[in-house]
């Protein structure tokens, strides 16, 4: 038994079988969190009617999502239509796969590693996890045109635009991080930070670690960059025409992705399953009581991060689109591109991993991005320069 | 008509420096809503606990009140009816059995579903027959069950008429000279 | 034509009439109860009072008189000048509506005038908002004064209009004032109730809510009603009359002022016989007859059955065997879509009136006067335009019979297709005539209520009540007057005249002022019709 576990395969299908089956339990109980945090930051209650604090409610939710009547419109693209809330949810969870849960584990005790607690690590480490950010459009592109309806539409192109634009501050911050540890792969990230003096990413580029979460912000889809489900503006966006199980499916996508999201900052910026000082969570500690205690750990990190994403949400409104657009095209994009040729340069001369020089340049880039603000006459979010000027009337005796 | 000099336009504000990261902003929200999640929740659950409530005034399911004979009050004026916004109310007259009324409602229907609980048949009753109640949780199977019938709104006298005395109890109707009783002193009456 | 002057506006009079007549049809609302146009002047009510100028005894100065003169009682006179405006004459009106106002009881929200009561309407506009009236008021409970109407003595304001039209109208005199002063009030002599053939008319003129009616009594409030402009079709008089209606029921009639027919007044047969328009016996929809099967088509296929039905019959048997029966019950325009539509599939077919109702003679009022003397007059046709569809068939020439020659001549086989209209509220083929009528190989019947006729028809037609078509009838004295439809069909059915607008191939939506423009094409008589004046020349 102990022998076939020791099979890195084995135990990457035993470890996949086991994480997605929790996760999708954590996935659902997402939404109850979501209903609980909303209600508790709104001064209420939330569900407490369905079992004990309300913690059936999503079994009587998921019930719900089962037994509705399952309609596709006569007028969608069916195949697409079908298809689509697959891709949302898929992709949501492949994600998982190559996230490093709990560091290298000797099974038996005799001091040699025999497996890594990651259901894979494929040598592209993060540029896996880039394609499926990439690939996660899809599920609300294709949602949106086989809908057949042009909110949908709308809602599939904003997600598109807002895809792509988010997409290059992410993937510059991911640069940052790679550049800084030498590694694409999660794992070996993870083991830079620990290496690097117990210092982890965000110490040295906080800002960067802003950037990334932002853009995290946006390719989930989530308040303040949910435009691609505006109810006010697109009757509900991409899954506007679905319901029942499919519009449930879309739904648990979300959270799946909040999930990978989290847990690709965590790897990139927050050590990971690392905890500084503490034993049990050095890389050096292998045994499978430490691989447990590294899951736990990574998992709070996770579930702190969702609690940040619901907190967010229940606090930002909405950004409209053209702001949406200048905060990457114009604000994130030449930040993080500048941080990237820093760190570069940084690489270049050996201080990439100097807590003094990293934070630094990010104070710098931080400065004179203000400095450049300051000079500049057009506001940010304000009109444009070619347009008529407008006379404000004032009421007599307005402030 | 709008005059040019009532429109308001309302420009962007121009933000200082700072408030272009935004972050400030967002932390401030942050801190916000986050202060909240400590403090006492003003929820009430409603079928367990219920809130207190007005009497005098509140717009809740109607009743027909009945007089001091027992008989109802109503003498089918359909003042309700002409009054009602959402013509809620039906009505059918006929010739009362009683000595001192003209009419009297046959028929008495008061369709739930359709009034807006605005309270203006209250208002346009000259006899105060028709009263909306501090009554409000009423649920039926059936849009049928909804209308409420003349011998429904006169349950909803019995049930409720401990908690909220009928306002002017000695004015039945337009007995005998067919002039109203001196009115004043008839409101002891209320609350 | 005098010109007076009222208020210091001048204004052109009609001769002889009194100067509270000339100031309303000036547009003046002048308050008035005792007066109208219809009865003798009693001028008891003392609300029309007017300053006048007159001259000065001694100096011959023209000079404001004195005192009040009552306005329904002084004829207008050249260069006359009166004034209503002025304090002395409002002072008159408002101390004589808290007079009025004594001892009514206030019961205006359970009295069915309320809405339509110039003791109302004069409180607002002339009264004050108090009574000073502290002593208990005169309780005069109801009394029933006659099979179809009540008196509330307490609500009465003894204008005496009610007594003046039993004698004068009615010519019956059944109402009289009793007691005098603070007491009077109206009543019956014993054993002499109020029933007499036109006796509804006292509810009309009663200005406040003393006389009512217990057929509309308790029914509606009048807010509710909506009113269309009718012709009666209970005689050949044509009374013009409104269908006061509500949600689709038609709850009374009341007469229009129609002069030189009916003027203000309408009988009582007229008045109450529309009952049979909510009959839930009445034909709904069309029946069709394929085989030994009934069938009810639906509308959109009955022109294309009745035209290839009749077109199959006429290449059988030729056009001369079709007969089309035009009932007096028609309106002009539909008499006239059904017989051109018939007559442009066989030129030859005989158009023929129908059967028309006749109940004894002539009934003229005032009771007892000479023919020249009549106030008014119920016809014994009980049908509204016989003269209108033979004056139809006259216009339109080609072959016609008598109506009992149609019956022997379908008896005889002379004709095997007929169009039998009938529409008469009270049953009427004979069993004679059916036992004829059934040799013929093609008959349509359209009809309101079921009877042998429709019972032996292939096709059977809808007919509906006057008041949800519309269209003109001709009366006795040849006035083509229209009517509007005041109520919409009864479910599944259409109004004749839409119909046998569409059989008749043609598109849209029939009203009777479209058809008679196509028919005043062909018949000048047609171009124009009586309307009854929209606004009486009194204002009650």
């Amino acid at each position: 038994m102990l022998e076939l576990l020791k099979d890195q395969f084995t135990f990457s299908v035993i470890l996949a079988l086991v994480i997605v089956g929790i996760l999708n339990g954590a996935v659902a109980y997402c939404i109850y969190f979501e209903r609980k945090i909303s209600a508790w930051l709104q001064d209420r209650v939330g569900p407490n009617r369905v079992g004990p604090l309300g913690l059936l409610q999503p079994l009587a939710d998921g019930g719900k999502f089962v037994l509705k009547e399952d309609i596709i419109p006569a007028n969608v693209d069916k195949p697409l239509f079908l298809f689509a809330p697959f891709m949302a949810l898929v992709l949501g969870f492949i994600g998982f796969a190559i996230l490093p849960w709990g560091g290298s584990v000797d099974l038996d005790g005799d001091g040699v590693v025999d497996v890594i607690a990651q259901v894979a690590d494929p040598g592209i480490g993060i540029l896996y996890l880039l394609g499926i950010g990439g690939l996660a459009v899809y599920g609300v592109v294709l949602g949106g045109w086989a809908n057949n309806n042009k909110y949908a539409y709308f809602a599939a192109m904003r997600a598109t635009a807002q895809m792509l634009s988010y997409e290059i501050p992410m993937g510059l911050c991911i640069l940052i991080v790679v550049l800084t540890a030498g590694q694409i792969r999660l794992e070996e990230i993870v083991l830079a930070q620990v290496g690097n003096g117990n210092i982890w990413n965000i110490c040295l580029h906080p800002v960067a670690f802003i950037i990334l979460l932002t853009t995290v912000f946006a390719e989930t889809n989530r308040t303040p960059f949910d435009l691609a489900e505006a109810e006010q503006e697109l009757i509900g966006g991409y899954h506007t025409e679905y319901g029942a199980l499919k519009f449930g499916m879309f739904f648990l996508g979300e959270y799946a992705h909040m999930i990978t999201g989290s847990g690709m900052v965590i790897v990139l910026f927050l050590g990971g399953w690392h905890l500084p000082w503490i034993p049990g969570l050095q890389p050096e500690d292998v045994s499978i009581g430490a691989m447990l205690l590294k899951m736990s750990v990574f998992g709070a990190k996770i579930a702190v991060f969702l609690f940040f994403f619901m907190w967010v949400r229940w606090t930002l409104p909405r950004f409209r689109f053209d702001q949406l657009m200048r905060l990457s095209w114009k604000g994130l994009m030449p930040i993080s591109l500048a941080l990237m040729c820093y760190t570069s340069v940084l690489v270049y001369a050996g201080k990439a991993t100097s807590l003094a020089w990293c934070l630094g340049g990010e104070l710098g880039v931080v400065f004179i991005v203000l400095a450049i603000n300051a000079m500049r006459t057009a506001p940010i979010t304000g009109r444009q320069r070619n347009m008529p000027a407008i006379t404000v009337h004032k009421p007599a005796g307005a402030p | 008509m709008i005059e040019e000099k009532d429109i308001i336009i309302v420009d962007e504000p121009d933000l200082s420096t700072t408030e272009k990261l935004y972050l400030p902003q967002v932390v401030q929200g942050l801190r916000t809503t986050f202060k909240h999640l400590f403090k006492k929740n003003i929820t009430v659950q409603y079928p367990e606990v219920k809130r207190e409530q007005r009497v005098e005034n509140y717009r809740g399911v109607h009743r027909l009140n009945r007089d001091e004979k027992d008989r109802v009050a109503c003498v089918a004026c359909f003042m309700c009816q002409t009054a009602c916004p959402a013509n809620c109310i039906h009505i059918v007259a006929g010739e009362s059995p009683w000595e001192d009324r003209e009419k009297y409602p046959v028929q008495f229907d008061l369709d739930e579903l359709r009034c807006i609980y605005c309270g203006m048949c209250e208002e346009a009753c000259p006899v105060d027959a028709i009263e909306l109640t501090p009554e409000y949780d009423i649920v039926g199977r059936s849009r049928e069950e909804m209308v409420f019938d003349k011998e429904k709104l006169l349950a909803v006298f019995e049930r409720t008429k401990d908690v909220k005395p009928r306002k002017n109890p000695r004015i039945t109707g337009y007995a005998g000279t067919g002039d109203r009783e001196q009115s004043s002193g008839n409101t002891e009456g209320e609350g | 034509m005098p010109k007076i002057i009222i208020d210091g506006t001048e204004i052109e009079a009609r001769d002889g009439v009194p100067v509270l007549q000339a100031a309303l049809e000036s547009g003046l609302d002048i308050p008035h109860y005792c007066y109208h146009p219809g009865l003798s002047i009693v001028a008891s009510c003392r609300l029309c009072l007017m300053e006048m100028k007159l001259p000065h005894p001694q100096t011959k100065e023209m000079g404001w008189a004195p005192k009040l003169f009552p306005s329904c009682q002084t004829p207008v006179r050249e260069g006359m000048e009166v004034r209503f405006g002025t304090e002395k004459v409002e002072a008159n009106q408002k101390t004589c509506m808290e007079y009025f106002l004594l001892n009514h009881p206030l019961d205006c929200p359970v009295c069915d005038q309320a809405g339509e009561c110039h003791l109302q309407d004069y409180s607002y506009k002339f009264g004050s908002a108090e009574s000073r009236m502290y002593e208990q008021k005169q309780v005069n409970p109801k009394k029933d004064i006659g099979p179809k109407t009540l008196l509330y003595s307490d609500r009465c304001v003894m204008c005496t209009r009610c007594v003046r039209f039993a004698n004068e109208v009615a010519g019956t005199g059944e109402l009289c004032v009793t007691n005098r002063g603070g007491r009077a009030e109206i009543d019956v002599f014993p054993g002499v109730p109020l029933d007499n053939g036109m006796q509804g008319n006292v509810v009309d003129i009663c200005p406040v809510g003393a006389l009512l009616d217990k057929d509309f009594m308790f029914k509606q409030r009048v807010w509710f009603l909506k009113g269309g402009d009718s012709i009666c079709p209970g005689c050949s008089t044509g009374c013009a009359i409104r269908v006061d209606s509500n949600e689709n029921v038609v709850h009374r009639l009341k007469p229009r002022f129609n002069p030189g027919v009916n003027d203000w007044w309408m009988c009582d047969a007229g008045r109450f016989d529309f009952k049979y328009v909510h009959d839930v016996k009445r034909i709904a929809k069309p029946r069709l007859r394929r085989g030994q099967e009934s069938d009810t088509p639906d509308w959109s296929e009955i022109p294309d059955i009745v035209r290839y039905r009749f077109e199959q019959h006429i290449a059988r048997r030729g056009g001369a065997s079709v007969a089309v029966v035009l009932s007096p019950m028609m309106a002009n325009e539909e008499a006239w879509l059904l017989a051109t539509y018939i007559r442009s599939l066989a030129p030859e077919a005989t158009l023929l009136l129908g059967h028309v109702p006749i109940e004894g003679e002539d009934e003229r009022y005032p009771v007892g006067c000479n023919d020249d003397d009549a106030k008014f007059t119920i016809n014994n046709e009980k049908c509204p335009n016989r003269r209108g569809v033979e004056m139809l068939i006259e216009q339109l020439g080609g072959s016609t019979c008598a109506f009992e020659v149609f019956a022997k001549k379908c008896a005889d086989g002379e004709f095997t297709a007929a169009w039998v209209v009938g529409g008469y509220p009270k049953g009427w083929p004979t069993k004679d005539l059916t036992k004829s009528v059934k040799k013929c190989e093609l008959l349509v019947a359209q009809d309101i209520f079921e009877n042998e006729l429709t019972g032996e028809a292939e096709i059977v037609l809808p007919a509906c009540a006057w008041v949800e078509r519309d269209g003109s009838f001709t009366n006795a004295g040849g006035k083509i007057q229209p009517f509007e439809r005041a109520i919409d069909p009864i479910q599944g059915a259409r109004r004749d005249g839409q119909y046998l607008f569409e059989i008749a191939g043609n598109e849209g939506l029939y009203s009777g002022e479209r058809v008679r423009e196509m028919m005043a094409d062909k018949m000048a008589a047609y171009a124009n019709v009586a309307e009854a004046p929209l606004k009486p020349a009194h204002q009650h």
